[in-house]
Formats: structure tokens, sequence, C-alpha cells
């Protein structure tokens, strides 16, 4: 799992039958950097790149997520949709200490 | 598997069920020189990784799913060991 900050929504019109009326958010993801400002992100963006996250805990938008990458984020499922990144957890807290030699 | 250290933990109400009860850990990969390496990932620790210690986290999902007993998880990292001695030695 890694930590994400929502930063947007999008919605699907056209979409594969089985993730119809789905939910997926824009996350960027969070860079060691982030992890130092605990549960106060701030909304500012990360280098990495970021990307799509099947939701369906109810994710929105300022929210830090952590969401799943792979194959097993399509486990939750009877049959697997075609996702490879999904949310797992609505983050409350973080309790970051970096190590320092 | 990556050699990571513990530098803190996550807390979550909402999550998917199959994670109730699990402690969520924040694993930073470190290198050779115990320098970190990456970005840091969360993982599922049964094992009750202290602060600062050094771990193995695993990618694997099957068993992460056989981890948490419930085979339609979506877990994939999780703490499968706490080091104790690592060769050629570098201070904890």
């Amino acid at each position: 799992m890694k930590l994400g900050t929502v930063i947007g929504r999008v919605i699907l019109s056209v979409t594969v039958p089985k993730l119809e009326g789905a939910r997926w958010l824009i996350v960027s993801p969070f860079t060691r950097e982030h992890f130092q400002h605990g549960s106060e992100t701030p909304p500012g963006m990360s280098k990495d790149p970021s990307l799509v996250v099947y939701d369906n805990l109810g994710g929105d938008l300022g929210q830090t997520i952590g969401y799943i990458e792979g194959r097993e984020a399509a486990q939750p499922f009877e049959t697997p949709p075609p996702i490879d990144a999904i949310n797992a957890a609505l983050v409350d807290d973080i309790f970051y200490n970096p190590f320092n030699k | 598997m990556l050699l990571a250290r513990v530098e803190g933990n996550v807390v979550a109400t909402r999550k998917h069920p199959s994670f109730e009860g699990w402690r969520f850990v924040i694993c930073q990969p470190i290198n050779n020189a115990g320098e970190p390496e990456g970005v840091p990932q969360i993982a599922i620790d049964g094992h009750g990784a202290g602060m600062h210690q050094r771990v193995i986290i695993s990618s694997d999902g099957g068993a992460a799913r056989a981890m948490v007993g419930d085979s339609q998880s979506p877990a994939r990292w999780f703490v499968m060991g706490v080091v104790d001695e690592k060769e050629p030695g570098v201070p904890v």
C-alpha cells in the first residue's frame, strides 16, 4: 500500500459494463517529504506522476488515502475487473518518525 | 522482498474489512548502507515490528491474503520478518 492525496475525481460515461457507476479518484502519491507533515498534508502535488484509483470507500478531495497497486487491486471482486489500483484505506492519522543515524 | 526500516504507523478507521485488527506500519526501503531509498511503503504487520527496526517486507499478494485470512483481500505488502543481524554489519 502507498499513501497519496486525492486531488480530483474522474467520471466515465462509456466504460466496461462491470465498472459502470464506479468512483474514480485522481491521486498524487506521497513522497518521503510528504510523510513528515503527518495528517496535515499540504495539498501540494508531489513530483511523482499521479494516478487514477478505483474507490469504493468514499474518498474525497483533499483526503489522504492508502491505495494498493497491482493485480491485488482486482482481488475483492467475484470476477476480476480491469483495474490495477484500489483505495484500501481512508487515512485518519500518520505517525512518522524518520530515522537519523 | 525489500529490506526496510520501520519509521512509523498509519491509523485508518475506514478500510477494506480484511484489514480489521491489523497494524499498518510505514516501511522505508533502505540500501546496503542503511540509507533510505525510494518511497515508503505501508505494510501490514503481524510481528509487532518496533520503531526504527529493520524488517523485510514482501509484496506477495497470495501470502498476504492467506495471512489476513480473506481470499478477497487486496492486501499486498506485509512484514515478512524482523532483521536480527545482517552481513556485512551495519549499525541498527
